[in-house]
């Protein structure tokens, strides 16, 4: 699905009212309760025939069921608006995940992240122009590949594509091939990390700084464990944090060369395209800190956000339409594949030497 | 353009409804919620 038709649908979800929404949403629900039901069914059935079944989780369950359904029937007009909702439930569902955060550990965790997102931004950038240039794509195809795959994939496209005045045909084929690899990398990171025996905080890590999409991030996190998940939820925010910076940096230089509008105000700039959802992470995190939710509230809070994302999850198998993404054309898709795979090996490599460094346990 | 302002909405009413569940909770309005 192309972004623009997901902004047509929400925009005209908000003139239609709320109620549009609820379809879909049910839906989201029930392919995600659906996940939830089978991972616990097998779990029962090995114990009660004291068997020992592998444990698949809900995760993957909520992302094939979705990705079985968009893929082998037309999902009704009147469920696509609140299947758009995935991200607003993927937000709410960070925004509360911060409460089982100390502030402390989010500014130890996250200043460490924020190094690496450093390092992976500067390498991911200069990987895709160059790749963008030996296959000959439109420079401004370039740009939006480079910002995708360095940052937060979907969300950071729509950011730069205003800002740099690229045409929807560019941003379509930039958010195809990122969603196509993002897809990739839910089946291949838990496998390489199992492989690897990594721990739970580096694989988080090493998922936060590689996969591309925020959705797509998070979920491949949590298929590893739950602890896993969070961590990468955490190097995930950091990394999205930084869109304004890359973005302005690319707007400017579009507008150099007279190819679009110029940044007068680059305070404000910054300030529009900061993902507001993170000033909510924080709040919740210095409010856990500050002791203003008990013990039990925590728990109930993090389970409030593992709901949340059940609805997101079921959401990344359903927008997942793998006949579309075939049609988008094969350049951009290599260009991208080939960069995300260099970026996943340096990631990793940074990972596994900040583990070695400072014993992320 | 409207991608900006949709993103500023969607974000803020994510924070929104996020904190409103925050409060509730905190409030024991909402039982505990289970897994």
């Amino acid at each position: 699905m192309s972004t623009s038709v997901a902004i047509e649908q929400q925009t005209s979800t908000n003139r239609s009212g709320l109620l549009s929404l609820i379809p879909g949403v049910i839906l989201l629900a029930a392919i995600g309760y659906a996940g939830k039901f089978i991972e616990q069914s097998i779990s029962r059935y090995g114990k009660s025939h004291h068997l020992s079944l592998p444990n698949i989780e809900y995760v993957l369950w909520a992302i094939l069921i979705g990705l079985a359904i968009s893929n082998t029937v037309r999902i009704p007009a009147l469920f696509k608006a609140g299947i758009a909702t995935y991200e607003f439930w993927l937000k709410v569902g960070i925004v509360l995940l911060g409460a089982r955060f100390l502030l402390g550990d989010v500014i130890k965790l996250g200043g460490l992240s924020l190094t690496l997102v450093v390092i992976e931004l500067a390498i991911a950038i200069a990987l895709m122009t160059v790749l963008g240039r030996a296959f000959k794509l439109r420079p401004k195809l370039i740009t939006l590949l480079a910002v995708g795959s360095s940052i937060c994939g979907v969300s950071a496209i729509i950011a730069a594509k205003g800002a740099i005045d690229a045409d929807d045909e560019d941003s379509s084929l930039a958010i195809a091939a990122i969603l196509a690899l993002g897809a990739i990398s839910l089946f291949t990171f838990p496998f390489i990390g199992h492989l690897l025996r990594m721990s739970n905080h580096a694989y988080g890590l090493w998922s936060g700084l590689a996969v591309d999409n925020t959705a797509e991030a998070v979920a491949a996190g949590a298929l590893y464990s739950d602890a896993a998940g969070k961590i990468a939820v955490l190097a995930k925010t950091a990394r999205n944090a930084m869109i304004g910076f890359v973005v302005l940096g690319y707007a400017i230089y579009w507008a150099s060369k007279g190819q679009a509008e110029t940044v007068h105000n680059k305070a404000l700039f910054l300030w529009q395209k900061f993902p507001k959802f993170i000033l909510g992470f924080l709040l919740i995190s210095l409010l856990a800190t500050l002791g203003f939710f008990s013990k039990e509230q925590v728990g109930s809070l993090g389970n409030l956000s593992r709901w949340a994302f059940l609805l997101t999850f079921a959401g990344v198998g359903l927008r997942t339409n793998l006949r579309e993404m075939r049609q988008q054309g094969l350049r951009p898709f290599i260009v991208g594949a080939v960069g995300e795979i260099v970026i996943a090996i340096v990631t990793l490599g940074l990972v596994l030497g900040a583990d070695k460094v400072f014993h992320l346990s | 353009m409207s991608g900006r302002k949709l993103k500023l909405s969607l974000d803020g009413c994510a924070v929104g409804l996020a904190l409103l569940l925050a409060l509730l909770v905190r409030l024991n309005i909402f039982p505990k919620i289970p897994w």
